[in-house]
């Protein structure tokens, strides 16, 4: 049992996006701009030249935060939405009907429906698929050429990530709704 | 109690035998045959809705991944609205007491058990997986999710209601007040879950608190009051009678408190919105002032009625009948309102361009096959309203 999250050295990040290429082809998730469950943000560059703001071209990839106390899985009606072993926020298809709340109260916008199922979909950090395989890492760490991610259990003392943030700063994204997310930006 | 005892309080319900001739025998007046004409052309929009949903699911509705929720709910929530208005107006009378409303109980009750029932004919074709919800809320319920308490009390709700009717049908005033009560009260606690869907999204700040939940309760009643008008209008052609009146006027006054205060609480929530400039609530709430839906909702909901009730001071009984036509429209708008609203400002999480679309304002207009199953639901209910008063008789018996 573990309790994976996960941490982006998000201003290592080229905007390549092979992370949500590897996402896509690892987990079948369906072609389609809104079928995604990680995506990178683009900050674009301000002002004007020659004054532009090289500080505003950021890339912020994100993806679900995996709260401890998610608001998607408090909504949902029959339970469709629940916390697995490790902690990973995860969707039971035969629960789901598709009734959207979770879609509205994730404050991320991590949720979609798959079209297959006709159900909610959203990252499980691979546990479908690789962790289930026995591997130790998520698709989109894996694929990254600049290592932005960090993938691992938090209560283990000795994992990457538990050292990486016990000696450096972070932050969580909408952490004051009081979700607690597990996905952390280093600084 | 045995099975005996219930097949002879069954066999005892007292309705009229009727044949399709009856219900195709109504006086053939403009106005009659414009309603019956409106009336199938709804219903057979919600056969080619429902139809192009089969076939297409969730494909054939506008919705998206950042505007989940569309036109469908906020039918659904319209009809809840509705069925619990009238059960408060039908309250005042057998449950509450109040000699002059005694009359409408019967045919509010009944009103209040149809709109619910299109309410969930509607939401049957939102929720993507209707079957499964009914398995999977009785075998795993979410205590947590105000969806699952909302869907669950109302379904007791629609229990207790037909319980009443049938006392009411049987003229048991003693059991129809108990069973009067406690579907209020159920009734009460549901549509208050409904408000709470909202107000617990934490994530949207323009919706999240207590406003909905309370707000729900007010705007419920003032339905309901809007619906009663429609009801007498429709049963006694606007030629009212002296028990009619005394209710309808009674009702009037009611509603002039009901929308000033609601006026009251719109006007002091987009105050505090917009107040301090708080992100993703303060301009959400600038932006909803820019919108004609939401002056829509203002003007036929709330001022409309209100200056016709003023004027007369309640009397303007004809007026009033008018005024509730357009405050039905109104409350119409109001529920797409809050529905879309709740939805308008992307949840931006580092999007800044999502995929060469920058995001400003979640967009959203309901498909043919939305507006086709939204107004099939009308379809049904006033199909179902129309059986049922050849079906029963009521208006309230003659000892009253």
């Amino acid at each position: 049992m573990a309790r994976y999250g996960m941490a982006l050295d998000y201003k290592n990040c080229i905007n390549c996006k092979a992370c949500e290429v590897a996402c896509k082809e690892e987990n079948g998730v369906l072609l389609g701009a809104d079928k995604h469950r990680i995506w990178v943000g683009t900050g674009e560059i301000e002002g004007e030249y020659p004054l532009l703001s090289i500080a505003s071209n950021t890339f912020y990839p994100s993806q679900c935060q995996h709260c401890d106390a998610a608001p998607c899985q408090e909504v949902c009606p029959t339970h469709a939405t629940y916390y697995d072993e490790n902690h990973v926020v995860r969707v039971n298809s035969d629960k789901c009907i598709l009734c959207s709340y979770c879609m509205n109260a994730c404050p991320y916008d991590a949720r979609y429906v798959d079209d297959r199922t006709m159900t909610v979909d959203k990252c499980t950090f691979c546990s479908d698929t690789r962790l289930a395989r026995g591997e130790t890492t998520t698709a989109c760490q894996n694929t990254c050429p600049t290592k932005v991610r960090i993938f691992g259990d938090l209560d283990d003392p000795e994992s990457e990530i538990s050292q990486v943030l016990r000696t450096r700063e972070s932050k969580t994204l909408k952490s004051h709704l009081g979700t607690k997310p597990k996905l952390f930006y280093l600084l | 109690m045995n099975i005996e005892s219930v097949k002879e309080f069954i066999s005892t319900i007292p309705y009229n035998k009727i044949s399709l001739k009856d219900i195709l025998a109504f006086e053939k007046t403009p106005r009659n045959m414009l309603l019956a004409v409106t009336t199938l052309a709804f219903l057979a929009m919600f056969v080619i809705g429902v139809a192009t949903y089969l076939v297409h699911g969730h494909h054939a509705y506008n919705v998206t991944r950042e505007h989940p929720w569309g036109l469908l709910i906020a039918v659904y929530i319209f009809f809840v609205v509705s069925s619990t208005g009238l059960c408060i107006v039908g309250s005042l009378g057998d449950v509450f007491g109040f000699k002059d409303y005694m009359a409408i109980s019967k045919r509010a009750i009944f009103g209040s058990i149809v709109t619910i029932l299109s309410g969930f004919a509607v939401i049957a074709f939102e929720i993507g997986h209707p079957v499964t919800m009914m398995i999977y809320n009785v075998l795993s319920p979410g205590l947590t999710s105000a969806i699952w308490w909302m869907g669950t009390l109302y379904g007791l709700y629609l229990t207790f209601m037909i319980i009443e009717f049938v006392f009411l049908l049987k003229n048991d005033m003693k059991m129809a007040k108990y069973f009067g009560l406690t579907g209020l009260l159920v009734g009460l606690a549901a549509h208050s879950n409904l408000g709470s869907v909202f107000g617990f999204l934490n994530a949207r700040p323009i919706s999240n608190g207590v406003f909905y939940p309370t707000y729900f309760i007010l705007t419920a009643f003032i339905t309901g009051i809007y619906l009663a008008f429609i009801m007498y209008g429709f049963r006694y052609q606007l030629k009212f009678d002296e028990v009619a009146k005394k209710l309808l006027t009674g009702l009037a006054k009611i509603q002039g408190l009901l929308i000033s205060i609601l006026i009251f609480f719109v006007a002091w929530k987009l105050l505090t919105d917009i107040y301090g400039g708080m992100p993703n609530r303060s301009e959400v709430a600038v932006h909803i002032l820019g919108s004609w839906t939401f002056w829509a909702e203002v003007i036929l909901a709330m001022l409309i009625p209100l200056v016709i009730i003023l004027k007369s001071g309640g009397t303007n009984l004809i007026g009033m009948f008018w005024a509730s036509m357009s405050g039905m429209v109104g409350i119409m708008f109001m529920r797409y309102n809050l529905v879309h609203d709740t939805q308008l400002k992307p949840l931006q999480m580092l999007k800044k361009t999502e995929y060469q679309l920058p995001p400003e304002w979640v967009h959203y207009l309901p498909s043919s096959t939305e507006v086709m199953i939204s107004l099939g639901g009308v379809g049904l209910c006033l199909l179902l309203y129309y059986v049922g008063t050849k079906l029963f008789n009521l208006d309230a018996d003659e000892h009253h």
